[in-house]
């Protein structure tokens, strides 16, 4: 199956941001007893992005993010990638740690560490709740944080899979704690034969025939 | 970008004789400059691994250091460029994060390795290289001069 068959149907996409939904709220229960106080979470966007169109997304090519990334494995290999914008990733990093840092491109120890916890989190959230709804078992590897252009962490990802073409489950998600929102983008990119399988498991978790 | 500006994607390889040949965001991805500089004539490839000898069929020869490199070869001979007389520069393959399949010589190494040895394979003298370290890079390939501009984020142009 090429990419340009994965085609995602309205009524799948609803379903994804269902699963969305479903990890959201269990991510939000999560960073809460982490930081100590109340944090909601809510999915603004759910999408599938190929891999050309990612870094626009981002705002750019170039354009400068944050990322977390970590292996995923299981029934399906791939890459899960929350993204921040770094203009906001010092808001962010406070948010979790209490105190605000000035410069998000040296962030403490204690800050990269409370950024890559809430990747980890959101990924493990959204993992868990895609295996309650289509029933493929995934885990995730240890959390890297990576500040760079768009477009080279995207390089890395699409190196590391080996292919030239991709595509990306977008989850969007928003943060709020008391006044202060911010969003992370949580992208999930499959390995080509773990995108068949998983097309055809969530088709048939929705009752609908695969493509494969 | 300018009008003779050319990007060169992920996986694709592109010649030219004025201008510019730009590779956006080079991760663990390599890019190899081949240049004839008496004619001005050069190419820039924007590569994802090492090897294709793993592979049965490549059907995207810009995907692969060794398959790459013959293919712009090719690319620029047929230009009239003089193969005896190109030199090349190499850029990119950085280690920027932990990779999934955890192996022990990271693919940006790899694939910097993999240039190298091809280069020397066919006689091609590397004349500059910015590789590996932990950032992405954007390559600019001028064709009227040879010169190879980097920008990274929060560093100044570097000139090769």
């Amino acid at each position: 199956m090429g990419y340009e068959t994965a085609k995602f149907t309205e009524f799948q996409i609803d379903a994804l941001k269902e699963i969305g939904n479903i990890g959201a709220g269990n991510a939000a229960t999560a960073l809460s007893q982490m930081v100590g106080k109340r944090v909601d979470m809510s999915v603004t966007k759910v999408l599938i992005l190929p891999a050309d169109a990612i870094a626009g997304f981002l705002g750019g090519i170039e354009k400068n993010v944050a990322a977390v990334h970590m292996p995923v494995y299981g029934e399906m290999l791939g890459v899960a990638l929350i993204f921040f914008p770094l203009e906001r990733l010092s808001e962010l990093s406070g948010m979790l740690i209490g105190k605000n840092e000035e410069d998000p491109n040296h962030l403490s120890e204690l800050g990269q560490s409370a950024i890559k916890e809430l990747g980890s989190i959101l990924t493990g959230a959204y993992l868990s709740a895609l295996f309650r709804f289509v029933h493929i078992q995934l885990i995730h590897g240890v959390p890297g944080l990576v500040i760079d252009m768009a477009q080279a962490i995207l390089d890395t990802v699409l190196v590391e899979l080996e292919q030239r073409e991709e595509i990306a489950i977008v989850i969007e998600t928003e943060f709020l704690e008391d006044d202060k929102q911010l969003t992370g983008s949580f992208f999930l990119l499959p390995e080509a034969d773990s995108l068949k399988n998983f097309f055809n498991a969530f088709s048939k978790s929705l009752g609908l025939p695969g493509n494969g | 970008m300018d009008e003779s500006d050319l990007a060169v994607g992920i996986a694709e390889f592109k010649s030219a004789g004025s201008g510019r040949l730009i590779a956006y965001g080079l991760g663990s991805c390599v890019g190899l400059t081949l240049y004839d500089r008496a004619k001005k004539l050069g190419g820039l490839a924007h590569i994802m691994l090492p090897s294709s000898r793993m592979h049965a069929q490549v059907s995207v020869r810009g995907k692969y250091v060794d398959t790459a490199v013959e293919s712009l070869m090719e690319e620029l001979g047929r230009q009239g460029a003089d193969l005896g007389r190109l030199e090349a520069k190499l850029v990119g393959g950085a280690n920027m994060f932990i990779s999934i399949t955890q192996q022990a010589v990271p693919i940006g190494m790899r694939n910097v390795s993999a240039a190298r040895e091809q280069l020397g394979a066919k006689g091609i003298k590397i004349k500059a290289e910015d590789v590996g370290g932990s950032q992405g890079r954007t390559v600019f390939f001028t064709l009227a001069d040879g010169k190879i501009e980097i920008r990274k984020l929060n560093q100044p142009i570097l000139s090769i």
